[in-house]
């Protein structure tokens, strides 16, 4: 446990964007929401307009994040067990007594859990300090509707909830970057896409049909689709939403969803086999 | 000779890239508390050797180092055994301190104390990072690192390439002074034979993945001879059989093995090579056959 500690720490040295880029998003909201035009016409709308409107401005802060996390763990992934081959540092590393397992699991931890949770606090940090300068700007009661607890945190747990599932979900996409971060003697990016592009173009030539194409395409544009199974409605007319974030979650139908088995068992084959090319790749 | 364990026991070690043969069937023991030379010819399997001795590649045969499997059990290997594999791995993001924390957090048998002394003697600050050292800085704080691992083994692969002399110099010394002792073992490989040559206890000459000599420093004049031989004495010489000879300044060096002393001596200045030139010797007999 202790080793594994050191390993994240580790990362966490050597990846400084996992929290200078997060500062950055933030620090850039802020300064927008400081001298930006502030529309306040929404909030002091009526208490249903009013509520859609605070789940949509911690949802478009969040999204902004949550985008930013996701292409930056795409990059960690493929990087993480590339890099250190690439300028040999690896076997520095190779030669503390530090199993490949541990090793690959550290990473896929930042990956997966680290990186995602960083993203979430920057989020949380910028969407306070924005919310308290659009108020003081807009000269609004701190009561007003960035300031309620309860929306508050049914966005958290709303968030916390696509990361979990997010987890999931991915974890074929996370192994195979993982894979090809571990194999790849070079230009990781090319490895990680060519194979399965050549899978699709293979089976659309000879045999005609489209289903690597439709099973890759559900399952990187699914994940939200598969965590939330019913799809949103906003109304900001009426500021009717349905169904309300409580009810937005569809924690059963997800897990209980084949798919996402599937989905992890492949994800740690991949992740198995990346523990295996650890062990003996040493160079690039 | 040796009564304890050999640190290091390969037999019918052998390891295949595609269809080359980079260890084609290689014994070798190396006995605790010698300092091994393990020499070859750019090509000739030292690395693929190290590698496999440090469990970082699969191997073919059979291999115990400290009494393991060295890639099946590479982590706990790696608390009795340190490794310097080239210079310049340390990775460039690292800070000196930072170094120090991460060794000192997963090594158990790391002393920080005797790392932070063993800086103090160098003037590199701790809150540098690696990226900014020059080539002979990293190498002394990669040495200080592994210096303060209290290992059974130590491997060192070319450590000092692209150092200058005077960093090559201060290496070896730190190397000797200030960690050889009986407990401990190292084994060294180098292009640079005449650099290592003094500090050798024993030499393993490596060549297309065979080893063609495995022989103690000490052994090396009792069991080698070259003789000059001035041109007159040369067919007498070359009665007794040399495995090589060379000629320079008008005089030729015949080497032998296992010959009688006192017939050498009837044919020229007899002594005993020295390893760069036993290397070259053995080496281009073997080619030759």
């Amino acid at each position: 446990m202790n080793d594994f500690i050191w390993l994240v720490r580790r990362e966490f040295w050597e990846n400084k964007a996992i929290w200078v880029l997060p500062a950055c998003i933030g620090a850039l909201m802020v300064v927008a929401s400081l001298f930006g035009k502030v529309e306040i016409a929404m909030l002091h709308a009526s208490d249903q307009q009013s509520e859609v409107a605070g789940v949509l401005f911690f949802a478009a802060i969040g999204g902004v994040f949550w985008a930013a996390a996701s292409i930056y763990s795409v990059w960690y992934l493929l990087d993480c067990l590339y890099a250190d081959r690439k300028d040999r540092s690896v076997l520095f590393f190779k030669s503390m007594p530090l199993t490949d397992s541990a090793t690959v699991l550290s990473k896929l931890c930042v990956g997966v859990i680290a990186i995602p949770l960083v993203y979430f606090c920057a989020a949380d940090i910028a969407a306070l300090l924005v919310a308290f300068v659009i108020s003081v700007r807009a000269r609004l009661a701190f009561g007003n509707v960035l300031w309620r607890p309860e929306l508050w945190l049914q966005v958290q747990a709303l968030w916390l909830y696509v990361i979990a599932t997010g987890v999931l979900w991915y974890a074929p996409v996370v192994g195979w970057l993982m894979l090809v971060s571990a194999w790849a003697k070079r230009a990781v990016i090319l490895h990680a896409l060519l194979p399965p592009l050549a899978v699709m173009l293979a089976e659309l030539l000879f045999l005609g049909t489209r289903v690597s194409c439709v099973v890759l395409r559900d399952r990187i544009l699914g994940g939200t689709y598969a965590a939330f199974h019913h799809p949103i409605r906003w109304s900001l007319a009426t500021g009717e939403m349905t169904p309300g974030v409580w009810q937005l979650p569809a924690a059963v139908g997800f897990l209980s969803s084949p798919d996402v088995w599937i989905g992890v068992v492949i994800g740690a084959a991949f992740i198995a086999g990346a523990v295996q090319l650890r062990k003996r790749r040493t160079d690039t | 000779m040796n009564s304890s364990p050999p640190l290091i026991e390969a037999r019918g070690l052998s390891k295949k890239y595609g269809s080359f043969l980079a260890l084609d069937r290689a014994d070798f023991v190396v006995q605790p508390g010698r300092i091994v030379g393990l020499i070859g010819p750019n090509g000739a399997g030292k690395t693929t050797a190290l590698r496999a001795v440090l469990g970082l590649t699969t191997y073919d045969g059979e291999l115990r180092v400290l009494g393991r499997e060295p890639f099946a059990e590479r982590a706990l290997l790696m608390q009795e055994t340190s490794f310097i594999a080239d210079v310049a791995v340390l990775p460039s993001w690292l800070r000196v301190q930072q170094a120090i924390d991460f060794v000192a957090g997963v090594h158990p048998r790391f002393r920080r104390e005797r790392a932070a002394a063993l800086l103090a003697k160098t003037d590199i600050g701790t809150r540098r990072r690696i990226g900014e050292l020059s080539k002979g800085m990293k190498t002394m704080v990669h040495l200080a690192l592994t210096m303060a691992i209290d290992a059974r083994l130590l491997v060192l692969d070319e450590p000092t390439l692209g150092l200058d002399i005077l960093a090559r110099r201060g290496f070896y010394d730190a190397l000797v002074n200030d960690y050889m002792d009986e407990s401990r073992t190292i084994v060294i490989t180098t292009h640079q034979v005449e650099e290592v040559e003094n500090l050798l206890t024993d030499v393993l000459f490596i060549d297309k993945g065979h080893i063609v000599l495995d022989c103690s420093v000490e052994d090396i004049g009792a069991r080698y001879a070259a003789v000059e031989v001035a041109d007159d004495r040369l067919a007498a010489a070359r009665e007794e059989r040399p495995f090589h000879e060379r000629r320079a300044l008008g005089k030729t060096v015949l080497y032998f093995e296992g010959a009688d002393r006192e017939k050498l001596e009837a044919l020229g200045e007899v002594g005993a090579p020295s390893v760069s030139d036993l290397f070259v010797a053995k080496l281009s007999a073997e080619r030759a056959s």
